[in-house]
């Protein structure tokens, strides 16, 4: 059995202010050295939560974190200082929805990635550059020497987007962490760079975690999903799996609600209601008030945990009473 | 397909937007953001625009409620001129719209009830009675008037708002809803009541949709026809089964295998185009898609194609491929 690049255990995310918001609750997830997991969910599920905490991003002084995360045996949640540093860039590295917002303004392309490997390998400034052209070049951006000296608004959104990514990558980081880097982008263009990231991701053997929210993205980049819902997993298992054996009500309706091959003028079966409110710590299915095969034990207690095969769960009592 | 005349119908729609910034503000360069397009809408039916971001549909939109005066070409809404026999409020009461942004088109200052009362108060309808339609038209998009009616947009969902940006649409009773991405930013599972609402409405009320979204499963659920734009330009108009199965624009297929896969056995092996979409200052000659084609050939360079009306069903295709004897060396091997 392989040693997995990261661990997650019973993590919780509970964020302090004028009303408490319960992020995260529990969730459990591990990740192999060169796999690719996907978190598909929609907005305030958590998974962005899930994202930063492994990079520990969130604001310290408002985040109680719960539970335990490794990556690569080392516990993240007890980094601190200049530990912390190297894990941020140098063995965990992010790439977001908005690259405007992730690279510097101020400095060129060129610049930032050469500051990066200076910081974290130690380099000199020459082979710094060297390195920001090697990786421009892999991203495929047109005319990599002249692009170097190219402020990040001089891009247009796709070439952006290629930067950051040359830019995580840069210090061939063993986990890529990436938070919807393609919901902004149109489909022509979406579709390159899924096709570019996991071309990277097989050549530089890391393993990545994607968010999203569109399942025909999830097809395309990952081996594996976690369904999220309301701070909890509610579905693991392979893509083949989720997409040809969904289990949970909440799965089987996000699948619905793509549309690919709905029939025209048919009425969509969709999932009724919202997401809730997480202000208190869920202490029955959080999605019992939108499913229609909630029963009273649903409103009463936290779904069992049902194993349905290797790496593959599932967090209803619909596949434990089949199983029974 | 009757005779009559279209409910809509536009004709060489024409807008430019002039690129300031030069010295003493002079002009730089013109976006060409619709170049003079012409399309029909039938009463009842459902038109899908769809294209990458730039492509127009939005200009296309606005400039169909004169939110932005057109440059060139003309409107005719139930055979009536706009401008001649037309007047502008006559067109914009019959024709509303439902932007993407749920909260930026709702006044914060106004309550629900308010946001969709104020219309109809302003066109000469007593304040009570159209209380009163806000009440029922807030029951008919879902939301239970005494709950949502004196609540303000930031106490609402994302799903909620554009409900209630749907029933002011319909206050004044229009015949054409135009939708602009109006259900992109919200949640899929929100997306899907959202859709199911739409439906139900366009039935009950006999509307007709014009559709623009740049989820292309979405346009294909919702649409009877689909208008595919390229730099200002339709590519390919046509029924939605013949844009989605029989695509006759290089561009419409790149834009269908651009979609992600839903096989994890047969995922996209090959982007279907390089690079970004071109800039819409100063677009290519000839074709406009000739710099990203893989089919092109001089005389795409040279000669815009021009809409070209494929035999037998309203399909139209701007694409010198489709059309014979066109000069394109390829239309043997295509045809053969």
């Amino acid at each position: 059995m392989t040693t997995p690049l990261v661990e997650i255990e019973n993590l919780t995310v509970r964020f302090s202010g004028a009303r408490d918001v319960y992020a995260v609750n529990g969730v459990n997830l591990t990740l192999n050295p060169g796999e690719t997991l996907s978190i598909l969910g929609e907005s305030g599920s958590g998974k962005s939560v899930t994202l930063k905490t492994l990079l520990r991003i969130l604001p310290e002084n408002r985040t109680t974190i719960g539970g335990a995360i490794r990556v690569q045996g080392t516990d993240v949640l007890a980094l601190s200082g200049k530990a912390l540093a190297d894990h941020r860039g140098g063995v965990v590295s992010m790439i977001f929805q908005d690259p405007m917002l992730a690279l510097d303004p101020v400095y060129t392309i060129g610049e930032q990635i050469a500051e990066t490997v200076m910081r974290h390998e130690g380099a000199s400034a020459a082979e710094g550059k060297a390195r920001a052209l090697e990786m421009l070049t892999r991203v495929r951006i047109p005319s990599p020497e002249r692009r170097l000296k190219a402020y990040p608004h001089e891009m247009s959104g796709g070439m952006r987007q290629r930067a950051m990514i040359a830019l995580a990558l840069a210090c061939k980081p063993k986990l890529l962490l990436a938070d919807e880097p393609t919901t902004a982008l149109d489909a022509t263009v979406q579709i390159q760079i899924l096709l570019l990231l996991r071309e990277l991701q097989r050549e530089f053997g890391m393993g990545m975690i994607f968010v999203t929210h569109d399942v025909g993205v999830a097809v395309e980049i990952s081996d594996r999903v976690a369904v999220m819902y309301a701070g909890q997993l509610v579905e693991t298992g392979s893509i083949r799996d989720i997409i040809r054996d969904p289990q949970h009500p909440y799965t089987r309706g996000l699948l619905a609600a793509n549309l690919h091959g709905a029939v025209k003028g048919a009425r969509l079966d969709a999932i009724p209601g919202a997401p809730p409110a997480l202000h208190a710590a869920p202490n029955a299915c959080s999605f019992a008030e939108r499913c229609a095969h909630a029963q009273d034990r649903c409103r009463a207690e936290l779904p069992p945990r049902v194993t349905l095969g290797e790496r593959r769960e599932v967090r209803c009592i619909l596949p434990e009473m089949a199983k029974a | 397909m009757s005779a009559a005349a279209p409910l809509l119908s536009v004709n060489g729609l024409t807008k430019h937007f002039p690129l300031k910034g030069g010295f003493f503000g002079r002009s730089t360069g013109t976006v060409r953001a619709v170049d003079g397009i012409s399309f029909d809408v039938a009463e009842g039916e459902t038109l899908g625009i769809v294209g990458e971001s730039g492509c127009g549909k939005s200009t296309t939109a606005r400039l169909l409620v004169d939110l932005i005066r057109p440059d060139g070409g003309e409107i005719m809404l139930s055979a009536r001129r706009l401008g001649v026999d037309l007047p502008l409020r006559d067109l914009r009461r019959n024709v509303q719209m439902v932007f993407q942004d749920s909260y930026a088109s709702l006044n914060p200052r106004l309550t629900m009830e308010e946001a969709i009362a104020f219309g109809p108060t302003v066109n000469g309808v007593s304040t009570a009675e159209a209380t009163r339609l806000a009440h029922e038209l807030l029951f008919k998009v879902g939301l239970e008037p005494k709950r949502f009616a004196g609540r303000y947009p930031h106490e609402l969902s994302g799903g909620q708002r554009q409900r209630v940006n749907i029933a002011r649409a319909l206050a004044f009773k229009p015949k054409i809803v135009i939708l602009d991405e109006a259900v992109s930013a919200l949640d899929k599972s929100v997306e899907a009541q959202v859709l199911n609402l739409l439906g139900d409405l366009k039935r009950e009320l006999g509307l007709t949709y014009i559709f623009i979204s740049h989820d292309l499963n979405v346009v294909r659920y919702m649409s009877d026809r689909v208008m595919v734009m390229y730099l200002g330009e339709i590519a390919e108009i046509g029924p939605v089964d013949a844009i989605y199965e029989r695509p006759s624009h290089p561009y419409t297929r790149a834009l269908l295998a651009a979609m992600p896969s839903m096989d994890p056995d047969h995922l996209t092996r090959e982007a279907p185009l390089a690079g970004d979409p071109p800039n819409p200052i100063n677009p290519p000659s000839g074709c406009r898609f000739h710099t990203r084609c893989r089919h092109a050939a001089t005389v795409c360079i040279s000669t815009p194609p021009g809409l070209y009306t494929l035999p037998g069903e309203r399909h139209l295709v701007n694409c010198h491929l489709a059309i014979p004897n066109s000069g394109h060396p390829g239309i043997e091997a295509v045809t053969a």
